[in-house]
């Protein structure tokens, strides 16, 4: 048993006990020093010059001065800052492209269920549909998403009603499935429809949407009916999707709704009030249209997939208003700036949000935040809202999104600061693990103590 | 420059109604930017009355009139008693607060001079597929689950359009596709609101059913559902009707033995658990017990004939039967049940069911004591219902106060919602329409719509046609062989 000393900058020391271990020296996952860079910890403010130390996978130790236990690995990350690992609430990664899809042969049969054949699959309408059990992130992926800085994404389809639940998935070369953080994070709901059944319109959607709740509430009585007394008691049909629902209208789950436009948001809240759902809309890309219902519902996640302007509620008034004619281009910058300030608009009314990529690929994702920061969002904000706030809208605030002594071991190694246009990725840590973005100098040897090239790690 | 103003009429459809409800946001806003095209290649400006950027370039200003509002010298039709000649109209809160040839105009007052102009209450639509994103759910031949109140829409250019014909109150109703379609909303076009403005607070509950051709899908080459046929649809009714029957026997039996359950001191057995929540039977059972209104699509006579027969072995009453277009080979049985009609002026022909029409049928059922509307299932012909409406004096001999009862106090009888509009009277809600001419004449326009006792559409701040050439005409002229340059 060892004991270290972790103190920021001449104020208040913590003590924190640490089992010492044998660790293995392993070249992928070992246990780290980062020594003399900026910490920016999001949570509990930044330390100019400071250690982070890492083992299994965790965060071990952070402070201005941290006495480096023996066995760890030291790199030196002299005018490098580190953040936490960013973390996108809107990706597909490693999601089979069309799992088994294909429209009913006979639509009637599927409608009246006669002869309905039970092993088609509803992609969009599964809500028992388990992500985590169908992943196979390719290395590619995880690499392009990773090198931009996001150390875990939220998995879950992109389209239909009821989409399955979520698997938050840490972005590591080996077996990232393994290693998925937290699953199910939430239900994922939305407003497609599925081809070839009912419900075959947004009509139809959002009756089967209330339909569902009202029979998971049902449902949720006759189980609990049933496990107090199955004595003398019929029991409930055994149904994956409709048990899915239960926990979220036990208000257990979240429901991630994805709504977009001013009217989805406005009907996600209207489904989150009417089944008391924690509702988590995702999107929001209207949201400054609907603040409002925005408030009434749990943090939102807000991404950045940037509408056309013509396609933005509201656009059809300009034909309601005396306007210069050949206004057009006019118009849609001052519209584009307002979507791009969405993020910005929504801080300013004290709506707190995470941001997300919204399936922008990753080098869109991180220069569409920063046109959400040139139009007016504190860049700080942003970075709490790509990390702290994206962990808590997850509900995994106690292991993500903050540098913090137990969390994991999720950090962000930047060449300047994050979020600007100069700033490059020097290094990602997913669980502990070392990736370098910009390749480290060849030479290995150790240099002089006190002049270590930044990046280059002194084993010791 | 070539003025290419027909597209006006391409334009109208942006945000409309559509056979399926599956339009998809991409054909929607291809249309919508036809539109802006149109303006935009129609007139190219040299001066324009407001200068871009200094409105926020997704909302209006919020319509206004200020509390207290004076409209005079105006010939007023109310629809209920008669035309005043040079009456006087006040607007407290929204409301009508006093009409008449001799009303004072209390200090502080907004007057709109109205010397010259005929107001009519603000029209109703009886019959919309306007403002919704979806209009069918076409995949089972019973929703009476789905809710047009669910897909609200707020922006489109249409709405706008309808209320510079003086529209102020729609039934936007689900589409025909099957027997038992969806339940309907009842909205104000309070064009430029959030969508949750516009639902007509407290108006009574509805939905849509439909007969013939759509709901066979005769016009499929691959029919997907049953029923197929006149008999067919029948009795898809009456299992439908027999259901909701069984439900609320079910949802009484459980009602009782919950009610013996909670009054007994020593519980014997497990608490009654509730039967499965049906929002399809719900919404039949609500029709059963008088709830819910029924606006009942149809065109031929036997078939009307039947939906009568249906009605009474269930014993509820229809609240119309919408197209009707046969309707006045059957006038005496839609009056003896109470039955409203909601038909066309003189628009048939279009399917074969539709065939066996006479632009007389609106004043026929009339004169049989039928509570008969004028609607327009359009987003066209909601611009012009007043025409349509004349349309019954010109062919079937209706007079002024019948025919302009057909688009404003009948429709408002039909829909439940009489207290409240229909008629220039006080207490009701200043939904007003001011023409420059008599409704019926071929010259008249709106001038300004009402609603609530605010401006929604003013002509003389609208960009209107005559503006846009006005502003074509300010711009310097540029000759071919300059602009090729």
């Amino acid at each position: 048993m060892g004991h270290y000393w972790i103190s920021r900058g001449g104020g208040t020391a913590l003590a924190i006990a640490v089992t010492l271990a044998a660790p293995p020296l392993n070249a992928q996952s070992g246990s780290w020093a980062l020594v003399n860079a900026r910490i920016e910890t999001v949570t509990r403010g930044a330390i100019d010059r400071g250690t982070v130390v890492i083992r299994d996978g965790l965060i071990e130790a952070v402070g201005a001065s941290v006495n480096l236990p023996p066995d760890v690995r030291v790199v030196d990350y002299s005018g490098r800052t580190i953040y936490p690992g960013l973390i996108d609430l809107t990706s597909t990664i490693g999601l089979p492209a069309s799992p088994a899809a294909r429209p009913p042969a006979n639509m009637e049969a599927a409608i009246f269920g006669a002869s309905a054949d039970t092993s088609i699959r509803n992609v969009g309408l599964e809500p028992g549909r388990t992500i985590a059990n169908e992943l196979r992130p390719a290395a590619a992926d995880v690499r392009s998403a990773r090198d931009v800085g996001i150390a875990v994404a939220l998995v879950a389809p992109g389209r239909g009603l009821f989409r399955g639940l979520s698997a938050l998935v840490p972005l590591r070369d080996d077996a990232a499935t393994h290693w998925i953080v937290k699953s199910p994070v939430a239900l994922h709901v939305g407003y497609q429809t599925v081809q070839g059944r009912y419900p075959g319109s947004l009509l139809g959607v959002i009756a089967y949407q209330r339909q569902s709740f009202f029979d998971a509430q049902r449902h949720a009585t006759l189980l609990d009916q049933y496990r107090t007394n199955p004595r003398g008691m019929p029991r409930a049909s055994y149904d994956a999707d409709l048990d899915a629902l239960v926990p979220v209208v036990r208000g257990q789950l979240p429901a991630f709704i994805a709504a977009g436009n001013e009217n989805e948001i406005r009907r996600a809240a209207a489904l989150a009030r009417e089944f008391n759902l924690k509702a988590t809309v995702v999107g929001a890309v209207e949201g400054f249209r609907a603040i409002d219902a925005l408030k009434t519902m749990r943090i939102p996640v807000v991404t950045v997939d940037y509408p056309e302007p013509a396609s933005v509620t509201g656009w059809a008034y300009r034909n309601a208003a005396r306007h210069d004619l050949d206004d057009s281009t006019t118009r849609a910058a001052a519209v584009t700036k307002m979507l791009e300030g969405n993020a910005a608009t929504l801080n300013s009314a004290g709506v707190k949000f995470a941001l997300a990529s919204g399936g922008v690929r990753p080098a869109d994702f991180i220069a569409n935040v920063r046109k959400a920061i040139a139009a007016g969002l504190p860049r700080q904000v942003a970075l709490e809202a790509l990390t702290i706030r994206a962990a808590e809208a997850a509900g995994v605030e106690q292991q993500l999104g903050s540098i913090e002594v137990g969390k994991i071991a999720n950090l962000l190694v930047m060449d300047g600061e994050v979020l600007t246009d100069s700033a490059r990725v020097s290094a990602v840590f997913v669980d502990g693990q070392r990736y370098d973005v910009i390749p480290a100098p060849a030479t290995q040897q150790s240099p002089a103590r006190g002049e270590r090239r930044p990046g280059v790690e002194d084993k010791r | 420059m070539n003025l290419n103003y027909l597209r006006t009429s391409a334009c109208s459809g942006a945000s409309g109604r559509n056979a399926t409800g599956l339009v998809s946001r991409a054909s929607r806003l291809s249309a919508a930017i036809g539109c802006a095209v149109f303006v935009a290649i129609g007139a190219l400006p040299a001066q324009a009355s407001q200068a871009s950027g200094t409105l926020d370039p997704l909302s209006l200003p919020a319509p206004t009139a200020g509390t207290l509002v004076a409209i005079t010298n105006a010939t007023i039709m109310t629809a209920s008693h008669g035309t005043i000649e040079r009456g006087t109209i006040l607007i407290r809160d929204g409301r009508i607060a006093e009409v008449g040839a001799n009303v004072q105009v209390p200090p502080g007052a907004r007057v709109i001079d109205g010397t010259g102009k005929f107001i009519t209450p603000g029209i109703i639509d009886a019959h919309s597929h306007t403002a919704a994103e979806a209009i069918n759910e076409g995949t089972q031949s019973v929703t009476s689950e789905v809710r047009i109140e669910d897909v609200l829409r707020q922006d489109g250019i249409s709405l706008y359009r309808q209320l510079a014909g003086g529209t102020t109150t729609i039934n936007i109703l689900h589409g025909s596709a099957n027997a038992i379609g969806g339940q309907n909303a009842v909205v104000k076009l309070r064009f430029g609101l959030p969508v949750d403005s516009l639902r007509f607070a407290g108006a009574p509950l509805g939905i849509k059913f439909a007969l013939g051709e759509n709901v066979r899908q005769t016009s499929r080459s691959n029919p997907s559902r049953y029923p197929r046929s006149r008999m067919g649809v029948e009795d898809l009714l009456r299992d439908a009707f027999t259901s909701a029957r069984e439900y609320r026997a079910r949802w009484k039996e459980y009602d009782g033995a919950k009610a013996v359950w909670d009054r007994a001191k020593r519980k014997s057995g497990p608490e009654p658990v509730p039967p499965r929540k049906d929002l399809e039977l719900d919404a039949l059972v609500e029709v059963l017990e008088g709830k819910r209104l029924v606006h009942w699509h149809s065109y031929r006579a036997d078939e009307i004939l039947m939906a009568l027969g249906i009605a009474k072995e269930f014993g509820f009453r229809i609240a119309t039967m919408q197209h009707a277009l046969e309707g006045y080979k059957v006038a005496d049985e839609l009056a003896a049940a109470g039955t409203g009609a909601s038909t066309f002026a003189d628009f048939w022909g279009y399917k074969m069911e539709a065939w066996d029409a006479i632009p007389q049928n609106a004043a026929l059922m009339a004169e049989r004591g039928v509570l008969v509307t004028i609607n327009s299932d359009s987003d066209e012909r909601a611009r012009r219902l007043y025409q349509e409406a004349a349309k019954t004096m010109r062919f079937g001999g209706a007079s002024e106060e019948s025919a302009l009862r057909m688009i404003t106090l009948n429709a408002a009888l039909q829909l439940g919602i009489d207290k409240r509009v229909g008629s220039i009277d006080v207490g009701k809600d200043a939904d007003l329409a001011i023409f420059n001419a008599h409704p019926f004449s071929p010259g008249a326009r709106v001038e300004m719509t009402l609603i609530d006792g605010r401006v929604f559409f003013d002509r003389s701040t609208a960009p209107t046609l005559e503006w846009l050439i006005e502003q074509q005409k300010k711009k310097p002229r540029v000759t071919s062989e300059e602009g090729a340059r």
